[in-house]
């Protein structure tokens, strides 16, 4: 397998992917070329359709690209078979989704600790101080024995911001994690994924909402399988972060 | 992920749909208690038999007038068959194989003691019965050669016997009236117990001589005796005896024993017949088994075939979260294996419960029916059920690890 030395986490050369069915070929991406590095907060913005989240499934190894490259931490990863993309997504991303997920009538605790179950690295006795010390980074300590269920959406969602921060992973994938929010729990949530990001973690955001995307501070806009723009939004985020204080 | 890991995920998911989890469990259930509860009661029943056998011992022979049907086992009695005379007892005294000839005559008519009255069998015979019954005297005394020889008017109660007409009083010395004649109550038998569904505790014994006498025949209903050596030879002289006293010829076709006017046990002859029975009701058990399992496991596959679909979003989030396949598969499998080894616990715990309600019924008739298990067949259930749940679990796990993660998480 070839290695390649690179500075960046994720690159991605000449990336093409399209679906199948029945032979007949839909082709969503085409030649992607992107590099992110360590600590960046992306948000990789389009509409419906765009081809947005197929680039974040292929980026979290929940999908293989058609043709093309994709390093992760300098390495090749086009060979990997099923096991070995698991034990990526188990050790090195993480994910939070538009609709949480969260196992229903199972504790906060039982919830964030899930992901350590497929995380070999992490002793079992290890787990609860793990999942709490994650609970705590979102401020839900107060609500680890609740029942998923029990709490509101916004909550959920930070519970799931807590699962997905409690193997440490090299980056974490928001696939429009306010989508099911109303905005005040959307913004207190955006808030917590900067907060992150401040302390060094990586984020790629997707999502269709410019206001959203803001939060990020670089931007890469897809439409129609390209990407059609890649602009770092620092002025615009510490802009808005103004006059937020204010 | 640990199998401990996998273990406890797939118990919690059990316990999470308890309701459906019991359901889906019962045909396993069923199944095994059927399986523990007839095992069981075989179990029971074999060691009542065998013990009536071995209280008669290995070497009493019994004969009664009457005609073999098609098979050994299904005879057709007639008491008022006339074909054993006391010329014949005679004459199976003088073989060398058998002794203890014991000749007997039920005599007929109520017994009855003041105003106690009770339909208890009478049993004229000779004193060889009772050492061919393997019984004594609890009290009192058997009658014996002089009481015979002289036809005397003297009974031995069974122990029930002497309960039911003289409570808690000794009944030896006092007179009962059996028919029109009156006898002295000599001696009380040690219990027994039941002996081929009958209860030997409740029974009248008078020397065959004063049975003979009131009943004024010459023919015998019944003939006990021993066998000095080995039992088959004593039984093949028995019949040649018979039949050349009783001009009988063996037919060319079908049974040696077809044309006779007799039938020869021996309890050795029980205990092989026990040993058919006990057989077929294996083969019989196995097959209820087998069905209840096939089908308390289509059962099982449904509803985990149900689960999968249900817990797709959640197989989703597990392989996003890094759960390889065999994670989901073992996950899923175990999870089948839990809900068919916990339904066959519990199928063999009411197993298990019924058999000791049945035991206590059959006690108020059977006072030597005793509580049994046969911890074999426990054991083959238990693994039987849980090679279901391995069987019929492989293909919804199966399913559920081959799904793919992207669907699975936005399956609505």
């Amino acid at each position: 397998m070839p290695k390649k030395e690179s500075s960046s986490l994720i690159e991605v050369k000449n990336l093409y992917k399209s679906y199948f069915n029945e032979m007949i070929e839909t082709p969503v991406l085409f030649d992607i070329n992107l590099k992110i590095n360590a600590g960046e907060f992306v948000a990789i913005m389009g509409p419906s359709g765009s081809g947005k989240s197929t680039l974040m499934h292929i980026l979290g190894f929940l999908d293989v690209p058609t043709k093309g490259h994709y390093h992760f931490k300098g390495e090749s990863t086009e060979e990997k078979q099923e096991d070995e993309l698991a034990l990526i997504r188990s050790s090195s991303v993480s994910f939070v989704f538009q609709s949480f997920n969260l196992l229903p009538r199972t504790s906060v605790i039982d919830n964030v600790l899930l992901p350590l179950l497929y995380h070999s690295a992490t002793r079992p006795a290890d787990r609860r101080a793990r999942a709490m010390k994650a609970i705590k980074a979102v401020g839900l300590t107060d609500r680890a024995t609740y029942l998923s269920n029990q709490l509101s959406g916004g909550q959920q969602q930070r519970v799931a911001i807590a699962r997905s921060l409690v193997t440490e992973p090299e980056v974490i994938f928001a696939d429009e994690p306010t989508g099911n929010l109303d905005s005040a729990s959307g913004k207190h949530v955006m808030e917590i994924l900067q907060n992150l990001h401040k302390e060094g973690h990586t984020i790629i955001l997707v999502t269709h909402e410019k206001a959203t995307a803001e939060h990020a501070e670089r931007i890469i806009q897809i439409m129609d399988g390209h990407i059609v723009s890649d602009r770092k939004e620092f002025s615009r985020r510490i802009a808005s972060q103004i006059k937020e204080f204010k | 992920m640990q199998l401990r890991d996998t273990v406890t995920t797939a118990l919690r998911a059990v316990r999470g749909n308890g309701p459906r989890s019991l359901l889906t469990m019962l045909g396993i259930i069923i199944g095994v208690g059927a399986v523990v509860l007839m095992t069981s009661v075989g179990e029971s029943m074999q060691s009542v038999i065998l013990g009536q056998i071995s209280a008669l011992g290995p070497k009493t022979i019994a004969m009664w007038p009457g005609k073999n049907g098609p098979e050994q086992g299904a005879a057709t009695l007639n008491p008022d068959f006339d074909s054993f005379t006391l010329s014949d007892v005679e004459a199976l005294r003088r073989l060398q194989t058998i002794s203890n000839v014991a000749p007997i005559i039920f005599v007929q008519g109520k017994t009855t003691y003041g105003t106690e009255q009770t339909d208890t069998r009478v049993v004229g015979t000779t004193p060889d019965y009772f050492l061919n019954q393997v019984v004594d005297v609890a009290e009192g005394r058997l009658h014996d050669g002089q009481d015979e020889l002289e036809g005397r008017a003297v009974a031995v109660l069974g122990p029930d016997t002497a309960k039911d007409l003289f409570f808690n009083q000794s009944p030896l010395g006092k007179r009962i009236e059996i028919g029109n004649k009156k006898y002295t109550v000599i001696g009380v038998l040690e219990s027994v117990g039941s002996q081929f569904f009958q209860n030997m505790d409740e029974r009248i014994v008078i020397p065959f001589e004063t049975a003979h006498i009131v009943a004024q025949r010459s023919y015998v209903d019944m003939i006990t005796a021993m066998s000095t050596g080995d039992t088959a030879d004593a039984v093949a002289d028995i019949q040649f005896l018979l039949r050349r006293r009783h001009n009988i010829i063996p037919p060319e076709t079908g049974s040696e024993t077809d044309n006779d006017d007799f039938l020869v046990r021996t309890a050795e002859q029980a205990q092989e017949i026990l040993g058919t029975v006990s057989v077929s009701l294996t083969a019989f058990i196995t097959m209820i088994a087998t069905i209840s399992l096939l089908v308390g496991g289509i059962g099982i596959m449904n509803i985990m075939l149900v689960a999968v679909t249900e817990r797709t979003r959640e197989i989703g989030l597990r392989k996003a979260l890094g759960a390889r396949r065999n994670d989901i598969l073992l996950q899923f499998l175990i999870e089948a294996v839990i809900l068919t080894v916990l339904g066959g616990l519990i199928g063999l715990l009411l197993g298990v419960s019924l058999n000791a309600i049945i035991v206590g019924i059959a006690r108020k008739f059977l006072d030597r029916y005793i509580f049994a298990l046969n911890p074999i067949a426990m054991v083959a259930a238990l693994i039987m059920a849980a090679g279901t749940g391995l069987i019929f679990g492989i293909y919804p796990a199966r399913k559920a690890a081959e799904l793919n993660p992207i669907e699975a998480l936005r399956y609505e």
